[in-house]
This record gives C-alpha cells, structure tokens and sequence, in this order.
C-alpha cells in the first residue's frame, strides 16, 4: 500500500497548481514578448490587452472568463477522472459532441415535459450520450486490449462529423436553410447564474461537480480503488479486493458522462442551438487543463478559469491590440507548451521526493 | 460613470494599462469593428472585408478593430465586447453570426451589427446581401467558352443557400454558352480546409472537368494548387476565382475572378449608417451598384476565344437593366416582395 501511495505523485494540491500556473504564464509572457517583437507587434499593449480581456472589469471576468471556462473544467474534470484511473481518454472532444447532439434533441423535441423536469432532462441526456460515446473504446480496451488512446481520438472524429450530419439533416432548422438546428424550448435553458451577466448556472454545476469528484476520490472506496488501479493496474489486480476492470469500466464511462455533459451544458447555457463548429477544441485543451491541476478535481476548478481567462486575453488581444490571430494563436500554444514543461519538472520533482522520503524510512 | 471609472480603476491596477475602451468614442467618430470566422489572409472572402474595415478607417476617419472567432460562444463574446467598449457599427462577416446578432442586437440597442449573406432581420441587425450570383453568371459564360471537354467544376465548402445560389448561376451562365455543358459540384463541408479543397478539385479534373469554380475562403489556395498542377502536367485546364478579385493569386491559371468589391460596399453601408439609413431592411449589393462583378484575367486574354468578352459585356448590361434575371437563391426572412 505504501508503494501506491509514493507512486500517486500525480495529485497534488490546489495551492501548488496555482504556482505552477503562475510560473507557467510568467515564462510564457516571456517568450511570447520576444516573438510579438520579431514580428512587429508591441508586446506591452498585447500583454495588456490580454490582462484586460480576462480580468479587466468585472463583467469581463463574469461574462466573458468564467463563462469560458465552464467548458474547460468540464472537460478537464472528466479528464482528471479518466486519467487517475490510469485511462487515456482523449475522446473527450467527441464525448462532448455526443452530449450537444442529445442535449439540443431533447431540448427541442422533449416539450411534452413538465418545464421544471426540462433542464434535468437535457443534461442527464447528455450525460448518457457522453458516456455511451464512451461505452465503444471502453468495451474494446477491457474486452479487446486495444489502446483506448487511438479508439477515443477515432470517436472524436465520428462526434464531430455526426455533428455535422445533424446539423445539415434531421435536425436542421425549420427552414432547411442554414447549417444549424433551431433553438431549443426556453424551459431547456439553464438559468442565469447572476442576473445582468452571461453567467449560466453551468458554472454552478461545474463547481458542484468538482466537489462531488474531489470528495469521491479522496473519501470513498471507490476513490481509493481509483487511486490504486492509477497508480498501477498490476499491483491493484495483484491485491485481490479491487475489481480493476470494474474501476475502469466506471471511471471511462464517468469521464465520457462528464465530457458529455459539457456539451449539454453549452447547449443549455449557452447557445441554445447546435452548430458544426461548436467546441473550438476543448476536449483537447482540457487534457492540459486536467494535467496542470495535478488530476486534482478542485484544481481543475482553477486551471479551468486559468485557461478560459487565457482565451479571453486571445480575444482581447486581437480586439485591443491588433495582433492577427495566427499570433495570437502562437503565444496560446506557447503557454500550453510552457505548463507542459512545468508539470513535467514538478512531477519529477514529486517523484524524487518520494523516493527521499521512502529512502529514509 | 461611476462603473466606467471602476472599470478603468480595475484595469489599471490589475493590467497596469489604461482605459483603451470607453473614451475614444467622445470625439464622435465613428467606431467600426469586424468579425471573421477565417484569416483575413486568405486573399479572397474575409480579405475583402478587412480591406473594407480599413477603407472605413481611411475614408470616414473611423477607428477600427477586428477579431477572428470560431466558435458561437466566441461570437456573443465578441459582440459584447464591442458593444460594451463603444463600438457603433459591426460588420460580421458570415451568415454563421446571425443568431448571436440578433441576441446582441436586442440587448445593445446602441449598436447596429451588419451580416453578411445573414438571413434574419431586425432594427439593429441587418443583412447585407451580396448578389455574387450575378458575377457567377458571367464566370459561368466564361468558363463554358473556354472548356474544350464540355465539362467544367464547382468546389464549395459549406453547402448553404448563398454558395448554392452562385453554382445555380453559374450552371445557368455556363448552359447560355454551351447548352449541352457538364457540370460537376463538390461541397467539402469547410471553407478553410485547403486540403479537402484541392482533393475535391484534383478529383474533378481527373474525371474530364478542365474550368474549375470554387466558392471556398482560404481553402481555395488548394483548387488552384490542384489546377496549377494539372497545368503543369500539360493538360489545358483553368481555373476562376471567386468573393474577391484573385486574379494575381495564380495568374497563369485564373482565366477570371467573380468578385464581391466588399470593401465598397462597406464604405456604402458606413456611410448610409452614418445619415441613419441603415436598419430594419437587408441591403442588397449587385452588378447594378458595381459591387458584383465578373474581371477577365489581362495576362490571359490572349487565350479566351473571340467574342466572349463581347457576349458577356451584353449580359453583363442586360443583368443591370433588368432584362437578364440571373436565377437565385432566397434564404432572408420575409423576403418574398425583395427586388
């Protein structure tokens, strides 16, 4: 036991993501500096303009940060949850598209229920589309042995072309005119979380979700067998009293069911319709979210708001300060690429530790 | 004021930078911004509107901004940011904006937001109609006088009523000239993806086709590639841009461009915003106002065979006095009684 625990270097706490984050974003600001130069742009009022899009007033950092970062600590939570179960699902973009599809169905055509029943409908639908997107790579790892990195990234493309499907055939819109569906029932759409902002009460349910996961994971046994089977498959297997194929089976449908409800959540929240290009990536992005917050569920909560305030700065910086997209885009990838790097040093940094601290029992 | 204050106050102490937002709108002039879904680079759709953008700046003395957004929670985002920060007159720049438009709309009744090939209207939020059909008419003649196989291609990405509507015109210009013409149509489902666009060309070409029209944005450096290669391999084969004049882009195989002159008709549209013209009803940009067009390439008038230039110079006439309809396609709500 004392072995899967010096293992389990991955989690780490909140505080520690956010150093991390910190160091991450003043390396990054670095580097991105020097790039912005070398093309001709002032760093100092891009730096600005992407301080002042995500932080730069209240509202800004309600309505445009935090709404922004819904999706992402979604997905990262479904991430994290998947990846302390040792699964590597990076099927979360796809996972995501099957909860949309099955959220904007049932917004639209789940009329004959109760209003109060209507939100509870949707997102639950797309909680089980997300993890049903889930159930094929997850059926073919436990029963087939065939990696679930492959079969998720193959499902995403599949999530995003059904998508695409809908959108032009049985679920277009009422005219058959543009590639979208028509909006769903107003007693589908999730409500404001403060009135006079856009934010939704998906924020809400994503807090609530981190904690319940934050709980689950460090207080129940099932927690505990997550950890152990993470940490090493072998060992947990070896012990006799975890069911490994049980934790997994769970654990991959429960990040598909999260990652889906992602999708019904923007759907509800947000949009209120469909579109092809409804996600810009956040299934992919959430695996750096999950991965900064040590797989932490609390600290996905904030490398979450981190990153959606990491796009709102994009935005900014192309509104304020002029800098083309392909640049901004540039200095986003930077700062994705400086967390990787950081969390890979801090880990080993962890794993040395560990190993000190077990030399000196 | 008082929120205008603590905003800055917030700002600056969190950004170490001023208020950027709120103040320049005092002076009165005009405050125009644009929304993409693709690079302005991509010499065609959404380089004509940024080089709209810019003739606003330059003529009207306005202060501008544009932002590239993907993705529909980042098209409310950007509408209230603009709003928010004093922005007048927004261009956005593709039906795909509508219906975050006319949310923004109904909330910032200030601001009056413009959608190009848009299809839903209200006081503040305006489509402004593009009759590219009527160039893709021409291009149409063109490209059937210059087929020697009888069969000529259509490339599009994403198959919605306005890039449909062109390919119908351009059947319809091609069939004028040559009754018995094949034509060949592709949507490849995106408009920037210069990989699918080139397949979908390259696939076109080998089944006989050799004038290929595309209806793409920066996808369509791929249909050139695809013709330009062809041409290299000996085969007489051309290609005719599209959205704006892509002539020079590949000047040894466009024989000829159906453009959009979008940077005039922003200029129009700003400046009848100006004396309070716009809103409530789409406006509409056709051969009649010189915003739509079909240019013959200069450098390859040696190969386009006598007296096309003249018929299509006749239609292009006949378009503007009413007597030619070029067939199109409605997609604007309520626009049954529209010219």
């Amino acid at each position: 036991m004392a072995d899967v625990q010096a293992q389990s270097v991955r989690s780490v706490g909140a505080l520690e993501s956010i150093l991390t984050g910190a160091v991450a974003v003043a390396l990054t600001l670095l580097t991105g500096a020097v790039l912005l130069l070398l093309g001709g742009f002032d760093p100092i009022a891009a730096g600005g303009a992407m301080i002042g899009g995500a932080f730069g007033g209240w509202n800004t950092f309600v309505s445009i940060t935090l709404v922004r970062s819904i999706p992402l600590i979604l997905t990262g939570l479904a991430v994290a949850l998947a990846f302390r179960a040792g699964v590597w699902n990076i099927g979360a973009e796809g996972q995501l598209y099957a909860g949309a599809i099955a959220a904007v169905w049932v917004g639209i055509r789940g009329g004959a229920l109760p209003a109060p029943l209507l939100v509870p409908a949707v997102l639950m639908s797309a909680g089980v589309a997300g993890a049903l997107w889930a159930l094929v790579p997850t059926l073919m790892h436990l029963r087939l042995g065939v990696g679930e990195v492959i079969t998720t990234i193959l499902m995403n493309f599949v999530g995003i072309y059904l998508a695409a499907y809908m959108v032009h055939g049985p679920l277009q819109e009422a005219r058959g005119v543009f590639p979208q569906t028509g909006p769903i029932a107003e007693a589908a759409r999730l409500p404001m979380l403060l009135p006079g902002s856009r934010l939704h009460w998906g924020f809400g349910v994503a807090l609530l979700l981190a904690a319940a996961l934050a709980v689950v994971v460090r207080r129940t046994r099932f927690g505990f067998e997550l950890r152990a089977v993470g940490a090493s498959p072998e060992a947990a297997a070896v012990s006799g009293r975890i069911d490994t194929s049980r934790v997994l089976l769970v654990s991959f449908l429960g990040s598909g069911a999260i990652a889906g409800l992602a999708g019904g959540v923007e759907i509800s929240g947000l949009t209120h319709a469909l579109y092809e290009d409804l996600s810009p990536g956040w299934g992919y992005t959430a695996i750096a979210v999950a991965l900064l917050a040590g797989l932490n569920p609390a600290g996905v909560v904030v490398t979450g708001v981190l990153f959606g305030a990491l796009q709102a700065g994009a935005g900014a910086m192309q509104r304020d300060a002029g800098i083309p997209a392909a640049w901004v885009g540039v200095v986003e990838a930077l700062v994705i690429l400086a967390v990787l790097a950081i969390d890979r040093i801090r880990r080993r940094a962890g794993a040395l530790r560990a190993a000190g601290a077990r030399g000196d029992e | 004021m008082s929120r205008n204050v603590r905003t800055c106050l917030l700002s600056s102490l969190v950004a170490l930078v001023g208020c950027g937002g709120s103040s320049a709108s005092d002076d009165g002039s005009l405050r125009a911004a644009l929304l993409t879904s693709g690079p302005v680079s991509d010499a065609g759709w959404y380089a004509g509107a940024y080089d709209g953008l810019l003739l606003i700046q330059d003529s009207l003395g306005a202060t501008i901004s544009h932002q590239q957004t993907a993705t529909p929670a980042e098209f409310d985002e950007a509408f209230l940011a603009y709003a928010s920060s004093g922005y007048d007159l927004i261009f956005a720049h593709g039906f795909e904006y509508q219906d975050a438009a006319v949310r923004a709309g109904s909330q910032f009744p200030d601001v009056t937001i413009v959608v190009s090939g848009g299809g839903r209207i209200a006081d503040n939020v305006v489509p402004l109609i593009f009759r590219l059909e009527e160039g893709s008419y021409l291009a149409g003649m063109a490209a059937a006088a210059m087929s020697e196989t009888g069969m000529v291609g259509m490339v599009g990405g994403v198959a919605i009523p306005p890039a449909q509507g062109t390919f119908r015109a351009f059947e319809a210009g091609a069939r004028s000239i040559d009754p018995d013409i094949r034509v060949l149509e592709t949507f490849t489902g995106d408009w920037n993806d210069v990989a699918a666009a080139k397949e979908a060309t390259v696939a076109q070409l080998s089944r006989g086709a050799d004038v290929i029209i595309h209806n793409v944005d920066a996808a369509s450096f791929g249909v050139f590639q695809a013709v330009r290669e062809a041409a290299a391999d000996g085969r007489t084969v051309w290609a005719v841009g599209m959205n704006s004049d892509q002539n020079d882009v590949a000047p040894d195989v466009i024989i000829g461009s159906a453009v959009i002159r979008i940077p005039q008709a922003f200029l129009e549209t700003a400046r009848r915003w100006e004396t309070g013209e716009v809103g409530g009803a789409p406006i509409y940009a056709s051969i009649r106002e010189g915003v739509i067009d079909f240019v013959f390439n200069p450098r390859l008038m040696d190969r386009v065979p006598s007296g096309i230039v003249e018929r299509i110079a006749a239609a292009r006439s006949d378009i503007r006095s009413g007597a030619l309809t070029v067939p199109r396609v409605r997609f604007v709500e309520d626009e049954v009684g529209a010219p």
